[in-house]
């Protein structure tokens, strides 16, 4: 008796502490995504369909374009518009995305949501880097401000600056002072002062992404390598068109993507554009090349929009096998950037008085 | 350990196990339900069906609960295997047994909360998807079924009324 008794209780106790284990685990893992995902998935639904973009493209005036606005998300940002120009409309969509951020930050799990809080700051180099280029070129740098970002305030305080020496000041403490200090130094020049902060900016998105763990690991680190693949290779081929030397592409790279060093070295080595490409088909990027391949010839940019759709395509796979993870809100805050990019676009040929038809098509281009 | 202690575990076991995991399957739905009428209300209706799925563990634990109590004699006042013999003691053994079956396999109630609440987010963004949902959330409860018919025939067959 006493030989069953043993048996049975030690099978118990295993039986629990396993069950206990992998009970947790599961739970650890998933309970955070539950409202996050939902909600998102819900929001998922409101996002525009081309119908709706076709129909947006045939208001003919701003004041229609707003008013075709006003069932949607956007209508507490377009409500109050100082003036009817695509200018403040512009605004108006930025603001919604960057509260669109700001709810990401407070709905996601606090493990994850930090990676927000970073692509946020992207936001920042984007305009600290633009503010300073205007600067030195002498151009209004308040146009080039994008309402988003952690210093926003800062970023326009840069932009009303009088001299470059008091940027300087305004960027006193954070990481963006010392690469500033060197370009007023002319230690570095402004295009290695933009690669220093993207650098340094990627450097802390790969650095979290390497710091997560199973699947949250996985999703991240292919989100920050396709990005860092799509800088990369839209640096090389701009380099490539304007005939520009392996070395001097070189170090405007960004460390990191998951190209490995022998294709990069290929691609650096290449004599043009059409044979950087060709080196690109035997990759996985074959199928971005495979419709925008007659175009990348005359404008880079529709390469750098397709690699964007990829990336977004990538993350919309990743959702389907993880729906509890972090790929549902990446997936949706990338649909939210194309979509208002879309929306600024239609506003601005709008504005410009261009025919429905023409919009559409040039909307239609940029898919 | 005397037999009541084992026939007590198994009882409790079915619906404890069975029932903690419901609560954490429909927890786990009911905040993705949350989520998704907060966006939309019209997603009540479908998010309301699906968290309820992962609450029928916890009834068939209930059940096995009656069961064990009935065949044991707890139900009844009067215990049968109040001796410790061995015939005894593997009779109380059989009923942890089932108790633990339906209990452990009652555990499915949690990964089909997190189907649940995947199926609440898809059905959010697309409400044609909601009867595949449904499908595929219910495909978890086979386990506990499974579990409950071999907890059926292990007291019916091992114990007997």
């Amino acid at each position: 008796m006493s030989t069953i008794t043993v048996l049975m209780d030690t099978t118990l106790v295993v039986i629990f502490t396993w069950v206990a284990y992998k009970t947790g685990q599961i739970l650890w893992k998933y309970t955070p995504y539950s409202y996050p995902n939902a909600r998102i998935k819900a929001m998922e639904a409101r996002l525009f369909n081309e119908q709706k973009l076709g129909e947006l493209a045939e208001s003919k005036t701003l004041n229609n374009f707003v008013m075709n606005l006003e069932d949607s998300d956007y209508k507490p940002y377009l409500g109050n518009l100082p003036s009817l120009r695509a200018e403040t409309i512009d605004r108006a969509l930025e603001a919604s995305l960057a509260d669109t951020y700001q709810l990401m930050l407070k709905i996601l799990p606090k493990r994850t949501s930090a990676f927000f809080q970073l692509l946020l700051e992207e936001w920042d180099v984007r305009n600290i880097s633009s503010v300073v280029k205007a600067k030195f070129k002498g151009e209004v740098a308040r146009d080039y401000i994008h309402e988003l970002g952690t210093l926003i305030g800062k970023v326009k305080a840069m932009a009303e600056a009088k001299t470059l020496e008091e940027i300087l000041v305004i960027l006193e403490g954070t990481e963006y002072e010392d690469p500033y200090q060197r370009l007023l130094l002319k230690e570095i020049s402004l295009e290695e002062f933009e690669t220093e902060l993207y650098k340094k900016h990627y450097s802390k998105l790969l650095e979290y992404a390497h710091s997560r763990k199973a699947e949250e690991r996985e999703i991240l680190e292919e989100f920050v390598n396709l990005k860092i693949d799509k800088i990369n290779l839209v640096t090389i081929l701009r380099a490539k068109a304007h005939h520009l030397s392996a070395d001097k592409i070189r170090s405007s790279l960004i460390p990191g993507g998951k190209m490995n060093r022998k294709l990069i070295e290929t691609l650096l080595n290449v004599e043009d554009i059409e044979m950087a490409l060709a080196e690109l088909d035997s990759t996985e990027y074959s199928s971005i090349l495979r419709e925008v391949r007659e175009k990348v010839m005359v404008d880079i940019s529709a390469f750098e929009r397709a690699f964007e759709k990829y990336i977004q395509q990538r993350m919309s796979e990743l959702t389907k096998f993880y729906p509890l993870s972090i790929a549902t809100p990446i997936s949706y805050i990338l649909q939210k950037e194309w979509e208002i990019r879309r929306l600024k676009a239609i506003a601005k040929l709008i504005e410009d008085g261009l025919k429905p038809e023409v919009i559409k098509k040039i909307i239609g281009e940029q898919l | 350990m005397e037999p009541i202690v084992y026939v007590a575990l198994g009882a409790a076991l079915a619906a404890g196990i069975a029932g903690a995991a419901s609560s954490f399957g429909v927890g786990i739905a009911g905040a993705a339900a949350a989520g998704a009428v907060a966006e939309d209300e019209k997603n009540f209706r479908n998010a309301l069906v699906l968290q309820g799925l992962p609450m029928t563990q916890s009834i068939y634990g209930l059940i096995t609960l009656f069961l064990i109590a009935l065949v044991s004699g707890i139900l009844g006042g009067s215990f049968r295997f109040a001796e410790t013999t061995t015939d005894n003691l593997i009779k109380a053994a059989i009923l942890l047994g089932a108790g633990l079956t339906v209990g452990l396999t009652g555990l499915s109630a949690i990964p089909q909360g997190i189907i649940a609440s995947a199926g609440i987010g898809a059905t959010a963004k697309n409400p044609k998807t909601f009867t595949q949902s449904i499908i595929f959330a219910a495909m978890a409860e086979t386990m506990a079924i499974f579990g409950l018919v071999g907890a059926l025939i292990l007291i019916i067959t091992g114990v007997g009324f």
